[in-house]
């Protein structure tokens, strides 16, 4: 907008220790997203730091960040996001490609029968229904090893047994691989699973 | 990754935008390379076909004895050899009939190119021959069986040997070399010389050598001969202004160069739209693989493999799709060809592979190469914008690829920059016409019915998109117009340079005593003729007092040559004034007007003083004009017209030309029993030939249109495709609202109508301006304005991206709108 600048984020100060699970929670429009992206290593702060394993993501340059992102972090969207044009294995086996590892393919079937989709390997997103969808994408954010998970209103876009269920394995997941989990979402009952909750209001935020 | 990316690239086809991605590409190639390899192939064509007016690909004259050593030599090096001698004689029939003829003895491999015509009797239906008469046998003139009172099957004799009359001599290849020769031609064996005894040492004779073979073996050939040449030997190179299709055939081809630098443009434009379009559809994509780790290194990659591999699949197909448009076209031909076309060679490929790559590089990587720059944040937010600061810098490459293309492939400055003009002005012009009439609509249509209120407001909406859509269909239609203008007009000129009663027989050495009664006889048969034009023979000897080379000297252009004069009070019809004044009928002065390229080749300006040399007296006269002459017209025309009271004490023989269908030809018979003196020179073949070639190129011509016509549809769907995904989605909802399909439909209708219309008005504007350019400044034609171009490229415009339009978004009403919203 020109001539008006908006802060979306102020003063947050916030440490994860590693192997924790934290839940951000707050209303539409309070920066939960921001933060997330911020964290993530998707967005640039205007100021600020973001610091990873003593690694400053402010230092990276969009590339740096992207080699970080594919070494050290997974995600998990609302939206899925998967690529309808590759099969449920070849979502999986993306970012394990990207990091040009050799068994890339056995890993994907693995992390996909961990998920319950070993007879739907080579189906593309579109025929599959949402929560499974879901779990290809959950299979895709731990097959890379992640140090840590950030998931962004992981059950928005599902029903309420199906998003239950996709929880269940994600904290299941979660506590085998011993990933640190940062969870964002509205919802407080899925908030109550984690750790820490952290709320979110007009861009600042509030330890409950 | 590179399996992603051919998966990618699988999956993607059902977008459709790869669809037209690839279709734009092999257009291109396929247009660009056939185009090429048609000209190749004609031109070679057309290079054999003329020289089948030397019969040979090279030839050496002489008057005396050529050394029997050189053929020998030719021979070594591969080439096919022949020999003519022409000479004058009398031939006998008995004691009593006798004519002055002009005789050609050929060998047997005459000639080497081209092909003899001849008739079972006298101006019956003509039939093609590889080679000469037989030992003992000779064919005669058709006019010779009436003077000698001969027919097929008596004797007659030449000199001291007696022959029997097979046929009758109806045109040779190279008879234009012989138009003002002795008399009427007897052709007769090269074996036979010796028995006539007529040739003797200073006879006034004319030897020949024919050579013909591969271009390498020629020059081989050459580089031995030239120092050996003597006194009076020479190389015949092909006849200066040789009249005949030269000039039709240049303006065809600058049309085929047109339409494939037009194809150029339109598949360029085509190619911008789709990869563009390909990009915004991928952003996602790229947004998903970025967060998970990919680099900006790596989406180049992946897209640039792509796109590569693309590349490579839509070249070899545009290859074999150019391939195939000449074979289908020479082979749907062939039997009307003159000539068999030579090899293409590789080289129209290659020029299709690089317009691939440059289209490639400059119009589809742009797009492409800004997904790298693509925010993962996108993954999070999906209202990021695309980042589009470069997208001007992406127009002027294109821009500068267009025009580089388009002139290194049709060579010519002043084609590329007429188009370009066309398309700038379509640009320039379009962007704020279509801007305002847009804004217009608003007010207009605010009071209308829910349809229009629903159409107009999409169209405002979208403004500045919609107005760039505009200008891109309005490139489209206006390049199609321009092509199908030009078309025409080449088309119908040609058949208006060759209507059906076009004179196809000559009559030369008419004395002045015999017009009235030849006038009479042509009136009471129905032939319509040409007026009488008087005609003298003089020699061209000075420019401005200096004294032109000798005529021998066949190396330098501004010789002394022997030409035909005419004079007229009035400019000849068809003639056109070029430079300087016609003078006022009845004038004392000493005037000339000129040919246009007579006048360049021996370097004559208005006003410069000419010497000539008519009969034994000089003459000298002022320039007073220059003109252009239609040498397809087959009217009498001259290189040099007179006033009258100049010449007129000159002694003068008349010409005139003149339509005989060939069912009449046996009139001619008579004709010559009733006036021996007079020469009638027969041109119905060689009209039919030129007729053939004309025909052809119009249906090349026609073939290309409609491969283009396919490449401006492409753009128009490639177009419309751009701002489908936006209207399909705007549709859904309101379908998800309640709207019916009538109104959903008809709001599209109108909306892609309207844009059409605006397109179609713009495109009519520009294509008439550019074509006014071309016409006039490129290809040398006359410029008269086509108002019907304007309805039919309105209408044009508003029926097809109308139609196109509702065809594109059919899917939103077939389709349950959730489904639709989810794809998208």
């Amino acid at each position: 907008m020109a001539g008006t600048e908006l802060q979306i984020l102020k003063g947050i100060t916030l440490e994860i220790k590693s192997g924790e699970s934290v839940a951000i929670i707050g209303a539409s429009g309070s920066g939960k997203s921001t933060l997330l992206g911020l964290l993530a290593g998707l967005d640039e702060a205007t100021s600020g730091s973001v610091e990873i394993n003593g690694i400053d993501l402010g230092a990276l340059d969009e590339d740096g960040r992207a080699r970080f992102r594919g070494q050290h972090i997974g995600f998990v969207f609302q939206s899925f996001q998967l690529l309808p044009a590759l099969t449920a294995q070849e979502n999986v086996m993306l970012p394990l490609e990207l990091q040009h590892q050799d068994n890339a393919a056995q890993q994907a079937q693995h992390y996909l029968r961990r998920v319950g989709l070993g007879e739907r390997m080579t189906h593309y997103p579109l025929q599959l229904s949402g929560g499974e969808q879901q779990r290809v994408a959950l299979a895709r954010a731990f097959a890379s090893k992640p140090a840590i998970l950030f998931a962004d209103e992981p059950t928005g876009n599902l029903d309420t047994i199906t998003g239950d269920t996709i929880i269940d394995l994600l904290f299941e997941l979660n506590r085998e691989e011993g990933t640190t989990l940062v969870l964002v979402t509205h919802d407080q009952t899925l908030a109550q699973r984690c750790q820490r909750r952290l709320r979110l209001d007009a861009g600042a935020l509030v330890m409950e | 990754m590179s399996i992603t990316a051919t998966k990618m690239l699988v999956r993607d086809w059902r977008g459709g935008e790869l669809g037209v991605l690839v279709m734009a590409l092999v257009l291109a190639v396929g247009v660009v390379s056939g185009i090429s390899a048609f000209t190749t192939r004609l031109q070679s064509a057309l290079v054999q076909e003329s020289h089948r007016f030397l019969a040979a690909d090279m030839v050496v004259n002489s008057g005396r004895e050529l050394p029997q050593s050189w053929i020998q030599q030719a021979q070594d090096d591969g080439l096919q050899t022949a020999q003519t001698l022409i000479f004058p004689s009398m031939v006998y029939v008995g004691e009593e009939n006798m004519s002055l003829a002009s005789i050609k003895a050929v060998s047997d491999a005459y000639p080497l190119r081209g092909q003899l015509n001849y008739s079972s009797e006298p101006f019956a239906a003509v039939q093609p021959v590889h080679r000469g008469p037989e030992r003992g046998q000779v064919w005669l003139d058709s006019r010779l069986f009436a003077l000698l009172d001969v027919a097929v099957g008596d004797r007659i004799t030449i000199g001291e040997a007696e022959f029997e009359v097979a046929a009758a001599a109806r045109n040779e290849p190279d008879q234009s070399s012989s138009f003002y020769s002795y008399g009427p031609r007897v052709l007769m064996n090269y074996d036979d010389i010796p028995a006539t005894g007529v040739v003797q040492p200073g006879s006034r004779v004319e030897y020949r050598q024919l050579y013909a073979g591969s271009p390498a073996a020629l020059a081989t050939f050459v580089d031995w001969l030239t120092p050996q040449l003597g006194d009076g030997q020479q190389i015949v190179t092909l006849d200066e202004g040789q009249p005949g299709i030269g000039s039709a055939l240049d303006r065809a081809e600058s049309f085929l160069l047109l339409a494939g630098s037009l194809a150029v443009v339109l598949a360029g434009v085509a190619v911008a739209l789709a990869a563009r379009r390909f990009s915004e559809r991928h952003h996602d994509y790229v947004a998903i693989i970025k967060s998970l780790g990919a680099t900006s290194g790596t989406v180049n990659w992946l897209y640039g493999s792509s796109l590569l591999l693309l590349g490579a699949v839509a070249t070899v197909l545009g290859c074999l799709l150019g391939w195939g448009m000449q074979a289908l076209f020479f082979y749907l031909f062939a039997d009307q060809m003159p000539v068999q076309p030579g090899p293409s060679g590789l080289r129209p490929y290659a020029i299709g592979a690089v317009t691939s790559l440059t289209c490639l590089l400059c119009f589809a990587w742009p797009p492409l190469r800004r997904l790298a720059y693509a925010s993962p944040l996108r993954v999070l937010r999906r209202d990021l914008p695309l980042e589009n600061r470069r997208a001007i810098n992406d127009y002027a490459l294109g821009l500068l690829a267009v025009t580089l293309l388009m002139w290194w492939y049709s060579q010519d400055w002043k084609l590329t920059l007429a188009v370009l003009a066309g398309l700038v002005l379509t640009v320039g012009l379009g962007f704020c016409l279509a801007l305002t009439l847009l804004r217009g609509g608003r007010l207009v249509g605010m009071s209308a019915g829910s349809i229009w209120r629903l159409a107009l407001a999409g169209l405002q909406r979208r403004g500045t998109a919609n107005a760039l859509q505009v200008v891109i269909f309005s490139m489209a239609i206006m390049m199609l117009l321009m092509l199908l203008l030009v078309r025409t007009s080449l088309i119908d000129e040609w058949q208006a340079q060759l209507p059906v009663d076009t004179p196809n027989h000559f009559m030369i050495n008419v004395g002045p005593e015999d017009v009235p009664a030849i006038e009479e006889v042509l009136g009471a048969h129905h032939i319509v003729s040409e007026p009488f034009f008087p005609m003298i023979r003089g020699r061209i000897m000075s420019v401005n007092g200096e004294e032109l080379a000798s005529t021998d000297d066949v190396q330098e252009e501004r010789r002394q040559r022997e030409i035909n004069f005419t004079w007229s009070d009035e400019l000849p019809a068809d003639n056109r004034l070029v430079s300087g004044q016609w003078w006022q009928p009845g004038t004392d002065e000493a005037l000339v007007s000129l040919e246009e390229q007579f006048a360049e080749r021996v370097g004559a300006k208005v006003g410069d003083t000419v010497g000539f040399l008519v009969g034994s007296q000089p003459l000298q006269a002022r320039v007073a004009s220059i003109r252009a002459l239609q040498w397809q017209s087959m009217r009498p025309n001259f290189f040099l017209i007179f006033p009258p009271r100049l010449l007129e004490s000159y002694p003068a023989t008349y010409m005139t030309s003149f339509h005989l269908p060939a069912a009449d030809k046996r009139f001619l018979n008579q004709f010559v029993r009733q006036f021996p003196t007079v020469t009638v020179i027969e041109m119905d073949i060689v009209i039919e030939q030129i007729r053939t070639i004309v025909n052809q190129v119009s249906a090349a011509i026609n073939l290309v249109l409609i491969v283009i016509l396919a490449a401006g549809g492409l753009v128009l769907v490639a177009g419309v495709q751009a701002s489908v995904d936006a209207r399909i989605h705007e549709s859904a909802i309101l379908r998800a609202l309640g709207a019916r399909r009538n109104l959903i439909l008809g709001g599209l209708l109108i909306e892609f109508a309207t844009m059409g219309l605006f397109a179609g008005l713009l495109a009519s504007v520009a294509a008439e301006f550019s074509v006014y350019i071309l016409q006039t400044r490129v290809m040398d034609m006359h410029y008269t304005p086509t108002p019907w171009i304007w309805p039919l490229g309105i209408l044009l415009g508003a029926l097809v991206i109308g139609g196109l339009g509702v065809f594109s978004c059919r899917r939103v009403v077939s389709t349950a709108p959730v489904m639709v919203l989810r794809e998208l």
